[in-house]
């Protein structure tokens, strides 16, 4: 450190900003399973999203970062619809046990009961979604911390299969109405995916026909 | 038994002689009647990374995303492809002489495909014309310029006005030769990149999003 006062006096504007920035409270576990229960009373009222989504991967190694948007609708019970428009157009639907993915002219038909790895990504991404992965005790160790303005789930996967790929799930939820408003996906290279929801429109009524695969 | 020898010289200069060009396909040009050209890959001189539409069939699995190619050293790239949804398929860096997977998903973590995978990636980064002098041809239908290094094993078209590479086919034996089509627009760099492996039933297409 060349200039030690100029080093005190930085530290005197930084100090007082930072509880704001990483303010976190450890919950008691009954606090930690009020809002659990919350977020699964939530979800089970929630019958249909549509948000917008700017997904942002973070490439570790070669320190890059890619990223997309679309539109995201859900209906329950199972039904995905990802509508990229950038950075190229690309859709894929997860209707129940299929995935259909439309990219450019290409269409391709995906069974999930014969590709274990989007199986499971399939289970993530709906469980994500709808907050049910933080019940799923079988799969996943969950612990919750209360967050400046938002609660943040993570999830340490318990099965051999999605270890292999993904080390960490994490869930914000908002607090306000308690539906996730980002997610993020680590995979045991480094790399990290964080898909941000906006303009969420909560119990619209559209039909089916979305998750229609040809 | 005594042919035994013979027969594996034979195979030998059979593997070694056989190129996966037809050349009765080619008219060769008379040595001393051309110059060789300069050339190299798009992804040497000023190049530092590209981010690509990506589709990927091997063996009848069909894989989509997006591939980043970033230029780390002179010598070393990193080839890293991901699905839409953000999930790492690969991230190989690729050197002239040998390659790391930073990390491969499972079902492609076959050491026999990666070897293979690893020489057809080496030629579409690393070609250029330093790898010796080569052999003119010219292509019976197209009328395209076509040179032979016979001693790298690989076969280069060169487009006559833009004087950049349209193909490359290089192959370790026969068996495994890798075929590369580059298509430009008005553009310099290639706006799709389509690599083919037989041997390992490969098909990957590279569509240029942004560099």
């Amino acid at each position: 450190m060349n200039n030690p006062r100029a080093f005190l006096i930085g530290l005197a504007f930084v100090l007082p900003v930072l509880p704001a920035v990483t303010q976190t409270r450890p919950m008691s576990p009954a606090d930690a399973l009020q809002v659990s229960k919350r977020i699964s009373e939530v979800s089970k009222s929630t019958l249909s999203i549509e948000a917008k989504f700017i997904q942002t991967k973070e490439l570790s190694v070669i320190k890059e970062k890619i990223i997309s948007r679309g539109i995201f609708f859900f209906k329950k019970e199972k039904l995905l619809r990802w509508e990229y428009t950038a950075p190229f157009p690309y859709l894929v639907i997860f209707n129940n046990d299929r995935i259909y993915v439309k990219d450019e002219d290409r269409e391709n038909h995906i069974n999930i009961q014969s590709n274990k790895v989007f199986r499971e990504i399939n289970n993530i991404l709906i469980g994500a979604v709808k907050g049910t992965l933080l019940s799923d005790s079988k799969n996943f160790q969950c612990s919750i911390t209360d967050l400046h303005d938002l609660y943040e789930s993570v999830l340490v996967p318990k099965n051999t299969r999605i270890k292999e790929t993904l080390s960490e799930i994490i869930l914000y939820f908002n607090k306000s109405d308690y539906t996730v408003e980002k997610l993020v996906l680590r995979e045991v290279s480094g790399d990290y995916t964080i898909i941000e929801f906006s303009d969420k429109k909560i119990n619209q009524n559209f039909g089916d026909e979305k998750f229609a695969i040809p | 038994m005594r042919s035994l020898p013979y027969l594996s010289i034979f195979t030998i200069f059979l593997l070694t002689s056989c190129t996966p060009v037809k050349k009765s396909q080619l008219s060769a040009c008379p040595k001393g009647s051309y110059t060789a050209p300069l050339w190299s890959s798009p992804f040497l001189k000023g190049y530092e990374k590209a981010l690509f539409h990506t589709t990927m069939d091997v063996k009848g699995n069909y894989l989509s995303g997006i591939t980043i190619i970033k230029k780390t050293s002179d010598s070393s790239f990193h080839f890293t492809f991901a699905n839409e949804i953000g999930i790492t398929y690969f991230d190989l860096e690729i050197m002239k002489d040998n390659y790391h997977s930073v990390y491969i998903f499972e079902p492609m973590n076959k050491p026999a495909f990666l070897k293979i995978f690893f020489h057809d990636l080496k030629l579409l980064l690393f070609s250029d014309s330093g790898c010796g002098i080569p052999d003119k041809y010219i292509q019976k239908m197209s009328e395209k310029e076509v040179f032979s290094y016979p001693g790298v094993n690989l076969f280069v078209w060169i487009d006559r006005e833009s004087g950049k590479v349209s193909e490359l086919v290089g192959w370790t034996n026969m068996f495994d030769a890798a075929h590369i089509e580059f298509e430009r627009n008005q553009e310099a760099f290639p706006s799709l990149i389509k690599l083919s492996n037989s041997k390992i039933k490969l098909n990957l297409e590279l569509s240029l999003l942004g560099r």
